[in-house]
């Protein structure tokens, strides 16, 4: 069946045909001018000759069906003589027009706009004109894909005699096929609305809202205030919920069950609607209980299908460069070819570090472009090196300083913040539209001379990098204005030199740290910018915001290199993977979605989050994700099998921060509930490893360990936790507004 | 919060909505911000409809004319983002180029100079020495506003400031927006007066025509010169767009 999608996608290739008689290149269907081209082309439709086939015949029945609705008597004539078909012939194709041609995915189209057209006609006497006056043509034909339905008032009947058919079923069956009910019943529901029928919707929206699942209360809140078909066309995520189709998991046996119930039935009003909007993954084995799918579900789209998430991901970390180091014994890291700063042994850890072998998960070292090191780079990473040797091992025993950076007199205004990698600097984004840089350490900031001073001092001293700053103007911090907006999102550069911060003014800008100016402002989005970040190795950066789009940038190109377009809603969170192949976004749709840099596909889809997700983070070594999101759980992700592999409750808040320790041992949360904690992420992964997944169908059963797996949880007095940092001698750095309510 | 007893009824009616919408938590401002743009909105959709039903010769506003008053200023003010297909559309175009390779060793990594925000917005005209007294002026619209700042500040047009000290004044030249030198004779003062450049942004007035009013002067004075000072910096006062 067409809904199950490994059929065959050959159907597309015969409906070309059909846009082009339709449409005249504008998807807008007027009667006239359709008409005009129908009468004269309808050739182009049926093969000269022989027996058209099974699809085009069905096409030329669309066709006329949809000429004798709009009483082109003349037209429906000639294409009936020019076509050869008889009258007879129409009502018998017609029935079985609702079982095939729905192979396509595509709701966009005119040609399956079309089909459902026909069926309209052939399903239920009684049409609504489908009204084609909009001025945009995409949002028009979206939005006519409700032109399908049935007699409004039997919709309680459907549904009603669905639930009861499913409250039937065996135990083992009934939980997976519960996963229905949710799409069933909004789409029943924005079909009534857009097909005008208020009072059977808002009905319809009362019997049965309450029988969903609390996760999706908030979704069912903002349809119950959709009453009218013009309220649809202003909700960007609920057009895209309707186009794209949502995908369940079912198992075939229950798949079975419910397909022979519904095609026994005579109104396959349900099964219309399932073939169209839905799209069933199936899958060969035992079906899943509550909880397996609970813990996956909640996305606006369903579930994500099994062959998204099988693309290969090069999750390994690239290599370091040689670097030589003069003279220093205490560096005999630096004498490692590979010059990796000294890493515990984990069982999981195949990177030995003396190995010249390419780990095969790792991506090639040319895979994307990326700027070589500077000497001063070249310094910055052997500072880091001689940092890390002073590092201190965490674990659960041996628990982090947390160190807590609060804003005074923020007045709830704070709404960004970061730290350089080596901690020196600390920036924050404010919502009176200004950005605020910091210097951590007792160094004031100073910036760059003016050019009649620098003319004067002596460019071959030894000092000649500080003589170029400004005494005069040193300070411990500096206000940087430009942005006309509450600023989202900030992010240094690794080298130290610059700054992103983006802002609801829908720009992102760049800053430099020598000069406290702003040199670029990088326009794109039009709305506003919800985050951004720096690559690990500079010169990217990615952005993302209410468009539902991240870009991916780099400083010296003024339009985006990347758009990350697959998202239902906002794009709240963009980070980059360790080896800046990879960008990791979260999004109000309640997914988490990973891109390849390279090609801009998307390579992984998770789903499991009940709320908008906040927060974003890689696991050092490149393997995992760690995602927070509003309903207050961290959900951890293993990227290369595509599973989520852990489950961590115990914030009762929306989670905004997110971060490994720098070996990746403790995993540290921040949230609004004014706490942080701290999780035994070794113990989490440790745990993942010896289990035998079963890779097949991704089903996890998560045990319930939160509670062993929480270090501690450490309360600020009233100051929601905005940022977290692990320095690089693994002392937890938190920041946040100080919030006197 | 104000006991509901004082409150008025379009606040306890907003009260209500946001009730009905889930939204619990609020500070109290925010039934003010809504209210108030409620106001806004209605009035601009009727006065909008109004002027629509007096278009049309109806005696009445009626739904028809606020459907269209709606209609047209949702296009104006609540755009909304581009839907999916037009997104993957883009996406796919834009994805298909390659990375670009990263040119080594050039400095800072900046786009063009024209998208960054670098360069000033303004030029200092360096000071003709001999100001002399038969200085004929040639005042250029202002085209910045006061004194030459380090941040870079939108241009605007002021009104053209007339030198009321000259006896003649002469006849308003338009231009279309040519790099042109204006040699004034002096007609009454003995001195030549010196030429000044005057350069306009081609970029910037595009088609607009510069009124130029040339002015005679026939004393000399000092303060003409310091006048002079203050007049003429202000040729070069916009950025190149």
């Amino acid at each position: 069946m067409a809904a199950v999608q490994d059929g065959p996608m050959e159907l597309d290739a015969e409906k070309e045909t059909k846009p082009e008689i339709l449409s005249d290149g504008t998807s807008n269907l007027s009667g006239n001018t359709a008409s005009g081209t129908l009468s004269s082309s309808p050739l182009t439709a049926a093969p000269a000759g022989g027996a058209p086939k099974m699809e085009d015949q069905q096409t030329l029945i669309a066709v006329l069906q949809f000429l004798k609705r709009n009483k082109l008597t003349d037209s429906v004539e000639i294409l009936r003589r020019e076509a050869g078909l008889g009258e007879d012939q129409e009502d018998s194709l017609a029935t079985d027009g609702s079982g095939g041609g729905k192979g396509d995915g595509d709701g966009g189209d005119a040609h399956s706009l079309l089909s459902r057209v026909s069926i309209t006609s052939a399903v239920a006497p009684q049409n609504m004109p489908v009204k084609r006056a909009d001025d945009q043509p995409d949002v028009s034909v979206v939005l006519s894909a409700y032109s399908q339905q049935g007699d409004p008032s039997l919709y309680q009947v459907y549904y009603s005699g669905l639930k009861n058919f499913i409250e039937s079923v065996l135990d083992c069956h009934r939980a997976e096929l519960s996963q229905l009910f949710y799409p069933l019943f909004v789409h029943m529901y924005l079909e009534l609305v857009y097909n005008n029928h208020e009072n059977e919707a808002k009905a319809f929206f009362e019997k049965f809202s309450g029988d969903q699942e609390c996760y999706y209360q908030d979704d069912l809140r903002v349809l119950c205030g959709l009453t009218k078909k013009e309220h649809l066309k202003g909700n960007e995520a609920l057009l895209d919920f309707r186009t794209s189709r949502f995908v369940l998991r079912i198992s075939r046996d229950s798949y079975q069950l419910l397909k022979r119930h519904l095609q026994e039935r005579h109104n396959n009003q349900i099964w219309n609607i399932i073939q169209e909007h839905l799209y069933i993954d199936i899958f060969d084995g035992m079906p899943r209980s509550k909880s397996q799918i609970d813990s996956m579900s909640g996305s606006l789209a369903g579930e994500a299908r099994r062959e998204v998430n099988k693309a290969k991901v090069f999750y390994g970390l690239l290599k370091e460069p040689e670097i030589e180091v003069p003279l220093d014994d205490e560096d005999e890291e630096a004498e490692n070819e590979e010059g990796k700063p000294k890493k515990k042994k984990t069982k999981k850890d195949s990177l030995g570090s003396k190995s010249k072998k390419q780990d095969p998960n790792a991506p090639q070292q040319n895979r994307i472009p990326l700027p070589e090191l500077k000497d001063s780079d070249k310094l910055d990473k052997i500072m880091y090196m001689k940092e890390s040797t002073k590092r201190i091992r965490l674990g659960p025993e041996n628990l982090p300083s947390i160190c807590f950076y609060t804003f005074l007199n923020a007045y709830q205004g704070l709404t960004a913040v970061d730290f350089t990698d080596d901690s020196s600097l600390l920036a924050g984004g404010f919502a009176d539209s200004t950005v605020r840089v910091w210097s951590v350490t007792p160094k004031k900031l100073r910036k760059v001379k003016s050019a009649a001073d620098l003319n004067m001092i002596d460019k071959e001293s030894d000092d000649v990098l500080e003589r170029i700053m400004d005494e005069k103007t040193a300070s411990e911090s500096k206000i940087l204005y430009g942005h006309s907006g509450p600023v989202y999102g900030v992010s240094f550069s690794p080298d130290r030199n610059y700054l992103l911060s983006s802002s609801e003014d829908g720009t992102v800008r760049l800053w430099s740290l020598l000069t406290f100016t702003c040199l670029v402002g990088y326009k794109g989005h039009n709305y506003p910018v919800w985050d951004t970040q720096f690559s690990p190795f500079g010169y990217y950066f990615v952005s993302g915001g209410h468009d539902r789009v991240a870009r991916l940038w780099a400083t010296d190109h003024y339009q985006p290199l990347r758009i990350f377009a697959g998202h239902l809603a906002d794009v709240t969170c963009t980070r980059f993977h360790p080896n800046s192949n990879y960008v990791a976004t979260g999004s109000t749709d309640r997914t988490v979605r990973l891109w390849d840099v390279l090609n801009g596909n998307c390579v992984r889809i998770f789903t499991g989050h009940k709320g908008p997700v906040h927060s974003l983070a890689f696991s050092p070594n490149g393997k995992f994700l760690a995602s927070g999101s509003t309903d207050g759980r961290v959900l951890l992700w293993d990227i290369g099998h595509g599973l989520m592999i852990g489950e961590l409750k115990g914030h009762t808040d929306t989670i905004y921060a997110l971060k490994f320790s720098r070996d990746g041992e403790i995993l540290a949360s921040g949230s609004m509930d004014n706490t942080v904690r701290l999780w035994d992420s070794m113990k989490a992964f440790d745990e993942v490893e010896t289990d035998d997944f079963t890779a097949t169908t991704g089903h996890i059963h998560l045990p319930d360990n939160s509670q062993e797996l929480l270090l501690g949880t450490y309360h600020s007095k009233s100051t929601p936790v905005t940022h977290l940092h692990f320095t690089r001698r693994n002392l937890l750095l938190a920041a946040g507004g100080y919030n006197s309510q | 919060m104000a006991s509901p007893k004082t409150v008025p009824k379009d606040a306890q009616v907003m009260m209500q909505i946001l009730k009905d919408m889930g939204i619990t938590e609020y500070e109290p401002r925010v039934i003010n911000q809504m209210l108030e743009f409620t106001y806004r909105y209605v009035t601009t959709i009727i006065e909008d409809a109004k002027i629509y039903s007096t278009h049309a010769k109806k005696s009445n506003v009626d739904a028809d004319d606020v459907r269209l008053a709606i209609q047209c200023r949702v296009d104006q003010s609540f755009t909304s983002p581009p839907p999916r297909d037009f997104l993957l559309d883009i996406a796919r175009q834009k994805n298909q180029t390659p990375l670009p390779l990263i040119k080594p060793y050039t400095g800072p990594r900046l786009p063009p100079d024209r998208y960054c925000l670098t360069t000033p917005n303004y030029r200092l005209k360096s000071l003709q020495k001999k100001v002399s007294s038969s200085a004929g002026r040639i005042t250029v619209p202002r085209l910045s506003v006061g004194a030459v700042s380090s941040r870079p500040s939108t241009p605007t047009l002021g009104t053209p400031s007339v030198q009321t000290v000259g006896t003649k004044v002469g006849t308003p030249v338009s231009l279309t927006g040519q790099r042109f030198t204006v040699q004034i004779p002096s007609s009454q003062a003995a001195s030549v007066k010196s030429v000044q450049n005057v350069l306009i942004n081609p970029s910037l007035i595009g088609s607009k025509n510069i009124l130029i009013t040339t002015n005679m002067v026939s004393q000399n004075s000092s303060s003409d010169s310091s006048s002079l000072k203050r007049k003429h910096e202000d040729e070069d006062d916009y950025d190149a767009l």
